[in-house]
Protein backbone atom coordinates (compact mmCIF):
# COMPACT_ATOMS: atom_id res chain seq x y z
CA UNK A 1 0.00 0.00 0.00
CA UNK A 2 1.28 3.50 -0.86
CA UNK A 3 2.89 5.29 2.22
CA UNK A 4 0.44 8.24 1.71
CA UNK A 5 -2.65 5.75 1.87
CA UNK A 6 -1.45 4.24 4.64
CA UNK A 7 -3.76 4.49 8.01
CA UNK A 8 -1.69 5.67 11.15
CA UNK A 9 -1.53 3.10 13.95
CA UNK A 10 -4.30 5.51 16.02
CA UNK A 11 -6.43 5.40 13.08
CA UNK A 12 -6.52 1.77 12.98
CA UNK A 13 -6.70 1.47 16.67
CA UNK A 14 -9.90 3.97 16.22
CA UNK A 15 -11.51 1.73 13.16
CA UNK A 16 -10.70 -1.63 15.51
CA UNK A 17 -13.00 -0.23 18.24
CA UNK A 18 -15.67 0.46 15.74
CA UNK A 19 -15.89 -3.63 15.01
CA UNK A 20 -13.16 -3.13 12.15
CA UNK A 21 -11.16 -6.45 12.71
CA UNK A 22 -9.17 -5.87 9.50
CA UNK A 23 -7.70 -3.03 11.05
CA UNK A 24 -6.45 -5.61 13.83
CA UNK A 25 -5.17 -7.28 11.64
CA UNK A 26 -3.04 -4.45 10.20
CA UNK A 27 -2.16 -3.57 13.71
CA UNK A 28 -0.76 -7.25 14.47
CA UNK A 29 1.38 -7.08 11.17
CA UNK A 30 2.60 -3.93 11.77
CA UNK A 31 3.84 -4.96 15.85
CA UNK A 32 4.61 -8.85 16.03
CA UNK A 33 8.14 -8.60 14.85
CA UNK A 34 8.90 -5.73 16.32
CA UNK A 35 7.65 -6.75 19.90
CA UNK A 36 9.09 -10.47 19.28
CA UNK A 37 12.41 -8.58 19.04
CA UNK A 38 11.79 -6.48 21.86
CA UNK A 39 10.75 -9.46 24.14
CA UNK A 40 13.12 -11.75 23.06
CA UNK A 41 15.78 -9.17 23.72
CA UNK A 42 14.58 -9.07 27.55
CA UNK A 43 13.63 -12.76 28.19
CA UNK A 44 16.01 -14.48 26.13
CA UNK A 45 13.66 -16.69 25.66
CA UNK A 46 12.40 -17.25 21.78
CA UNK A 47 9.37 -19.53 22.99
CA UNK A 48 7.90 -17.49 26.00
CA UNK A 49 8.81 -14.29 24.06
CA UNK A 50 6.30 -15.33 21.77
CA UNK A 51 3.80 -16.08 23.98
CA UNK A 52 4.26 -12.77 25.86
CA UNK A 53 3.63 -11.39 22.07
CA UNK A 54 0.47 -13.54 21.89
CA UNK A 55 -0.53 -12.44 25.22
CA UNK A 56 -0.18 -8.64 24.17
CA UNK A 57 -1.99 -9.20 20.93
CA UNK A 58 -4.73 -11.42 22.41
CA UNK A 59 -4.79 -7.94 25.24
CA UNK A 60 -5.05 -5.69 22.18
CA UNK A 61 -7.98 -7.61 20.86
CA UNK A 62 -10.11 -7.84 24.61
CA UNK A 63 -8.94 -4.77 25.61
CA UNK A 64 -9.38 -2.53 22.85
CA UNK A 65 -11.85 0.27 24.43
CA UNK A 66 -9.33 0.63 27.14
CA UNK A 67 -7.07 2.47 24.64
CA UNK A 68 -7.75 6.46 24.60
CA UNK A 69 -6.25 8.22 22.01
CA UNK A 70 -4.00 10.85 24.37
CA UNK A 71 -0.99 8.39 23.97
CA UNK A 72 0.78 7.00 21.04
CA UNK A 73 -0.81 3.50 19.98
CA UNK A 74 2.91 2.37 19.81
CA UNK A 75 3.50 3.63 23.82
CA UNK A 76 0.53 1.87 24.57
CA UNK A 77 1.18 -1.93 23.17
CA UNK A 78 5.24 -1.47 24.44
CA UNK A 79 3.91 -0.47 27.72
CA UNK A 80 1.68 -4.30 27.81
CA UNK A 81 4.25 -6.26 26.26
CA UNK A 82 6.91 -4.38 28.89
CA UNK A 83 4.91 -5.43 31.69
CA UNK A 84 3.67 -9.08 30.83
CA UNK A 85 7.40 -9.35 29.92
CA UNK A 86 8.29 -8.26 33.35
CA UNK A 87 5.63 -10.67 35.30
CA UNK A 88 7.23 -13.29 33.20
CA UNK A 89 10.50 -12.28 34.20
CA UNK A 90 9.49 -12.67 38.11
CA UNK A 91 7.47 -15.23 37.88
CA UNK A 92 10.40 -17.32 36.15
CA UNK A 93 12.55 -16.47 39.10
CA UNK A 94 10.40 -18.06 41.49
CA UNK A 95 9.85 -21.04 39.75
CA UNK A 96 14.13 -21.82 38.44
CA UNK A 97 13.21 -24.83 36.94
CA UNK A 98 15.55 -25.47 33.94
CA UNK A 99 13.50 -27.93 31.32
CA UNK A 100 14.14 -27.88 27.46
CA UNK A 101 11.34 -25.85 26.62
CA UNK A 102 12.56 -22.96 29.20
CA UNK A 103 16.00 -22.83 27.57
CA UNK A 104 17.00 -19.22 25.24
CA UNK A 105 18.14 -20.22 22.25
CA UNK A 106 21.31 -20.29 23.42
CA UNK A 107 21.09 -23.57 25.13
CA UNK A 108 18.79 -24.94 22.36
CA UNK A 109 21.69 -24.41 19.88
CA UNK A 110 23.73 -26.62 21.59
CA UNK A 111 20.77 -29.37 21.42
CA UNK A 112 20.05 -28.99 17.86
CA UNK A 113 23.08 -27.65 16.23
CA UNK A 114 22.60 -25.93 12.38
CA UNK A 115 22.64 -28.09 9.61
CA UNK A 116 24.83 -25.51 7.18
CA UNK A 117 27.90 -24.84 8.09
CA UNK A 118 28.65 -21.23 8.67
CA UNK A 119 31.13 -18.77 7.26
CA UNK A 120 33.71 -17.19 9.37
CA UNK A 121 32.20 -13.77 8.93
CA UNK A 122 28.80 -15.14 10.00
CA UNK A 123 29.61 -17.11 13.17
CA UNK A 124 31.70 -14.10 14.44
CA UNK A 125 28.68 -12.22 14.21
CA UNK A 126 26.73 -14.77 15.59
CA UNK A 127 29.10 -15.25 18.85
CA UNK A 128 28.64 -11.18 19.00
CA UNK A 129 25.17 -11.12 18.80
CA UNK A 130 25.54 -13.72 21.77
CA UNK A 131 27.67 -12.03 23.87
CA UNK A 132 25.66 -8.99 24.06
CA UNK A 133 23.05 -10.75 24.30
CA UNK A 134 24.11 -12.20 27.52
CA UNK A 135 25.25 -8.88 28.74
CA UNK A 136 21.71 -7.25 28.09
CA UNK A 137 21.05 -10.21 30.51
CA UNK A 138 23.29 -9.44 32.67
CA UNK A 139 21.62 -5.97 33.52
CA UNK A 140 18.96 -4.76 35.81
CA UNK A 141 15.65 -4.67 34.66
CA UNK A 142 14.69 -1.48 34.79
CA UNK A 143 18.41 -0.72 32.71
CA UNK A 144 17.43 -3.19 30.48
CA UNK A 145 14.32 -2.17 29.48
CA UNK A 146 15.19 1.38 28.72
CA UNK A 147 18.23 -0.03 26.78
CA UNK A 148 16.71 -2.04 24.73
CA UNK A 149 13.91 0.38 23.98
CA UNK A 150 16.47 2.86 22.96
CA UNK A 151 19.38 1.42 21.14
CA UNK A 152 17.05 -2.06 19.52
CA UNK A 153 14.00 -0.54 18.83
CA UNK A 154 14.85 2.89 17.92
CA UNK A 155 12.58 4.70 20.27
CA UNK A 156 12.61 8.49 21.55
CA UNK A 157 13.42 9.43 24.56
CA UNK A 158 10.15 10.99 25.32
CA UNK A 159 8.28 7.88 24.41
CA UNK A 160 10.37 5.92 26.33
CA UNK A 161 9.89 7.64 29.53
CA UNK A 162 5.82 7.29 28.78
CA UNK A 163 6.67 3.66 28.52
CA UNK A 164 8.35 2.98 31.71
CA UNK A 165 6.61 5.42 33.62
CA UNK A 166 9.30 7.68 34.74
CA UNK A 167 10.82 11.19 34.40
CA UNK A 168 12.71 11.80 31.16
CA UNK A 169 16.10 12.51 33.07
CA UNK A 170 15.62 9.38 34.56
CA UNK A 171 15.67 7.21 31.34
CA UNK A 172 18.16 9.52 30.04
CA UNK A 173 20.39 8.34 33.50
CA UNK A 174 19.42 4.82 33.21
CA UNK A 175 20.23 4.39 29.53
CA UNK A 176 23.47 5.99 29.68
CA UNK A 177 24.25 3.44 32.65
CA UNK A 178 23.11 0.92 31.15
CA UNK A 179 25.67 1.43 27.68
CA UNK A 180 28.60 1.81 30.50
CA UNK A 181 27.44 -1.63 32.38
CA UNK A 182 27.20 -3.31 28.54
CA UNK A 183 30.90 -1.93 27.68
CA UNK A 184 32.52 -3.07 30.78
CA UNK A 185 31.05 -6.24 30.41
CA UNK A 186 31.80 -6.37 26.69
CA UNK A 187 35.39 -4.93 27.06
CA UNK A 188 36.73 -8.45 27.63
CA UNK A 189 35.69 -10.16 24.21
CA UNK A 190 36.91 -7.35 22.12
CA UNK B 1 35.82 17.52 34.64
CA UNK B 2 36.00 14.25 36.51
CA UNK B 3 35.63 10.95 35.22
CA UNK B 4 32.07 10.74 36.74
CA UNK B 5 31.00 13.81 35.20
CA UNK B 6 33.00 12.42 32.04
CA UNK B 7 30.65 8.75 32.06
CA UNK B 8 27.64 11.01 32.76
CA UNK B 9 27.78 12.99 29.48
CA UNK B 10 29.00 10.08 27.24
CA UNK B 11 25.50 9.43 25.87
CA UNK B 12 24.62 13.11 25.40
CA UNK B 13 27.83 13.70 24.04
CA UNK B 14 27.23 10.70 21.27
CA UNK B 15 23.83 11.92 20.46
CA UNK B 16 24.91 15.55 20.14
CA UNK B 17 22.78 16.64 22.86
CA UNK B 18 25.80 18.55 24.77
CA UNK B 19 25.55 22.66 25.09
CA UNK B 20 28.34 24.29 23.11
CA UNK B 21 30.15 25.05 26.83
CA UNK B 22 29.80 21.05 27.87
CA UNK B 23 30.69 20.16 24.65
CA UNK B 24 34.23 22.15 25.07
CA UNK B 25 34.68 20.24 28.14
CA UNK B 26 33.96 17.42 27.24
CA UNK B 27 36.57 17.47 24.18
CA UNK B 28 39.45 18.91 26.67
CA UNK B 29 38.64 16.26 28.83
CA UNK B 30 38.85 13.51 25.71
CA UNK B 31 42.30 15.29 24.62
CA UNK B 32 43.57 14.90 28.14
CA UNK B 33 42.98 11.51 28.86
CA UNK B 34 43.34 8.52 25.96
CA UNK B 35 41.73 6.26 28.29
CA UNK B 36 38.60 8.51 28.04
CA UNK B 37 38.51 8.51 24.50
CA UNK B 38 39.47 4.70 24.16
CA UNK B 39 35.64 4.19 26.68
CA UNK B 40 33.91 6.49 24.32
CA UNK B 41 34.64 4.36 21.17
CA UNK B 42 33.73 1.33 22.91
CA UNK B 43 31.08 2.75 23.99
CA UNK B 44 29.64 3.66 20.38
CA UNK B 45 30.49 0.31 19.38
CA UNK B 46 28.32 -1.18 21.85
CA UNK B 47 25.60 0.87 20.35
CA UNK B 48 26.20 0.42 16.97
CA UNK B 49 26.25 -3.71 17.58
CA UNK B 50 22.87 -2.89 19.14
CA UNK B 51 21.50 -1.09 16.38
CA UNK B 52 22.90 -4.24 13.92
CA UNK B 53 21.69 -6.51 16.20
CA UNK B 54 19.33 -8.93 13.42
CA UNK B 55 15.18 -8.51 14.18
CA UNK B 56 13.88 -11.33 15.70
CA UNK B 57 10.63 -12.66 13.83
CA UNK B 58 7.56 -14.71 15.17
CA UNK B 59 7.36 -18.37 14.35
CA UNK B 60 5.15 -19.20 11.06
CA UNK B 61 2.70 -20.50 13.51
CA UNK B 62 2.23 -17.57 15.29
CA UNK B 63 -1.05 -15.76 13.03
CA UNK B 64 -2.49 -19.52 13.30
CA UNK B 65 -2.17 -20.01 16.84
CA UNK B 66 -3.27 -16.10 17.34
CA UNK B 67 -6.48 -16.79 15.34
CA UNK B 68 -7.06 -19.88 17.55
CA UNK B 69 -6.99 -17.64 20.14
CA UNK B 70 -9.13 -15.05 19.07
CA UNK B 71 -11.70 -17.79 17.73
CA UNK B 72 -11.91 -18.95 21.70
CA UNK B 73 -12.34 -15.90 22.58
CA UNK B 74 -15.04 -14.63 20.12
CA UNK B 75 -17.01 -17.94 21.58
CA UNK B 76 -16.67 -17.34 25.31
CA UNK B 77 -17.84 -14.33 24.82
CA UNK B 78 -20.65 -15.30 22.48
CA UNK B 79 -21.53 -18.02 25.53
CA UNK B 80 -22.07 -15.14 28.00
CA UNK B 81 -23.97 -13.37 25.92
CA UNK B 82 -26.52 -16.43 25.55
CA UNK B 83 -26.03 -16.85 30.07
CA UNK B 84 -27.46 -13.71 29.78
CA UNK B 85 -30.78 -14.00 27.60
CA UNK B 86 -33.25 -14.28 30.92
CA UNK B 87 -33.87 -10.83 31.54
CA UNK B 88 -30.31 -10.35 32.77
CA UNK B 89 -30.12 -13.22 34.75
CA UNK B 90 -27.90 -16.23 34.01
CA UNK B 91 -29.87 -19.60 33.96
CA UNK B 92 -28.37 -20.93 36.85
CA UNK B 93 -29.50 -17.88 39.21
CA UNK B 94 -33.29 -17.74 37.18
CA UNK B 95 -33.51 -21.44 38.51
CA UNK B 96 -32.63 -20.75 41.67
CA UNK B 97 -34.88 -17.42 42.43
CA UNK B 98 -37.40 -19.68 40.77
CA UNK B 99 -36.66 -22.43 43.53
CA UNK B 100 -36.58 -19.61 46.75
CA UNK B 101 -40.07 -18.54 45.16
CA UNK B 102 -41.91 -21.84 45.14
CA UNK B 103 -40.18 -23.06 48.37
CA UNK B 104 -41.99 -19.73 49.96
CA UNK B 105 -45.06 -19.90 48.36
CA UNK B 106 -45.23 -23.58 49.74
CA UNK B 107 -44.03 -23.07 53.16
CA UNK B 108 -46.48 -19.88 53.84
CA UNK B 109 -49.68 -22.80 52.81
CA UNK B 110 -48.04 -24.99 54.72
CA UNK B 111 -48.50 -22.57 58.23
CA UNK B 112 -51.48 -20.99 57.16
CA UNK B 113 -54.23 -21.61 59.45
CA UNK B 114 -57.04 -24.62 58.09
CA UNK B 115 -59.61 -22.52 59.16
CA UNK B 116 -58.71 -19.41 56.72
CA UNK B 117 -58.03 -22.25 54.20
CA UNK B 118 -62.00 -23.30 53.85
CA UNK B 119 -63.91 -20.43 54.81
CA UNK B 120 -65.20 -17.72 52.83
CA UNK B 121 -65.41 -15.34 55.06
CA UNK B 122 -62.05 -14.45 56.95
CA UNK B 123 -62.43 -12.49 60.10
CA UNK B 124 -59.85 -9.93 61.00
CA UNK B 125 -58.13 -10.28 64.41
CA UNK B 126 -60.58 -7.97 66.49
CA UNK B 127 -63.44 -9.40 65.12
CA UNK B 128 -62.25 -12.84 66.19
CA UNK B 129 -61.40 -11.60 69.60
CA UNK B 130 -64.65 -10.81 70.24
CA UNK B 131 -66.07 -14.36 69.01
CA UNK B 132 -63.34 -15.25 71.60
CA UNK B 133 -65.44 -14.08 74.56
CA UNK B 134 -68.78 -15.27 73.35
CA UNK B 135 -70.15 -17.97 74.79
CA UNK B 136 -69.49 -21.57 72.67
CA UNK B 137 -72.55 -22.56 71.04
CA UNK B 138 -73.91 -25.95 71.69
CA UNK B 139 -73.15 -28.28 68.60
CA UNK B 140 -75.07 -31.66 68.66
CA UNK B 141 -72.50 -33.92 70.50
CA UNK B 142 -72.47 -31.36 73.39
CA UNK B 143 -76.01 -31.64 73.68
CA UNK B 144 -75.79 -35.27 74.38
CA UNK B 145 -72.87 -34.94 76.83
CA UNK B 146 -74.69 -32.23 78.28
CA UNK B 147 -78.21 -34.40 78.61
CA UNK B 148 -75.71 -37.20 80.07
CA UNK B 149 -74.57 -34.82 82.93
CA UNK B 150 -77.89 -34.04 83.17
CA UNK B 151 -79.24 -37.29 84.35
CA UNK B 152 -76.13 -37.30 86.44
CA UNK B 153 -77.18 -34.33 88.73
CA UNK B 154 -80.10 -35.49 89.04
CA UNK B 155 -79.36 -38.60 90.81
CA UNK B 156 -76.72 -35.99 92.96
CA UNK B 157 -79.31 -33.95 93.98
CA UNK B 158 -81.71 -36.51 95.34
CA UNK B 159 -78.85 -37.30 98.01
CA UNK B 160 -77.69 -33.60 98.72
CA UNK B 161 -79.64 -31.29 100.76
CA UNK B 162 -81.49 -28.56 99.12
CA UNK B 163 -78.40 -25.84 99.21
CA UNK B 164 -80.41 -22.80 97.85
CA UNK B 165 -80.73 -20.61 100.73
CA UNK B 166 -77.94 -19.42 101.24
CA UNK B 167 -78.85 -16.69 103.37
CA UNK B 168 -77.50 -17.91 106.47
CA UNK B 169 -74.19 -19.30 105.14
CA UNK B 170 -73.56 -15.81 103.33
CA UNK B 171 -72.26 -13.26 106.00
CA UNK B 172 -70.54 -9.76 103.97
CA UNK B 173 -67.82 -7.58 104.78
CA UNK B 174 -68.77 -5.82 107.72
CA UNK B 175 -71.44 -7.63 108.90
CA UNK B 176 -71.18 -8.28 112.50
CA UNK B 177 -73.83 -10.79 113.36
CA UNK B 178 -72.86 -14.24 115.43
Amino acid sequence: MPEEFRYTDEELIARFQDGDEQAYVELVNRYRDRLMSFIFRFVNDMEKAEDIVQDTLMKLYTHRHFYRNIAKFSTWIYTIAGNLAKTELRRKKRHKVTHLSHMGTEEREYQLPSVEPETGETAQGHFAEKQIQNAIQELPLHFRTVVILRDIQELSYEEISKIVDVPLGTVKSRINRARLQLQQALKEFR
Amino acid sequence: MDRYQFEDLISDFIENKLSMNQRKDFETYLDENPEAMQQLDSVKQVMASMKSMPEVSTSINFMKNLNKRIAAEKEAQSVVKTTRSFAGYTPLMASLSAVVVVAVVLLGLEFMPEATNQATFTPTMAEQQVDDLLPVLPTQASDELLAESEDDSTNVDEDMPNTTDFKDRIQLVGDRRP
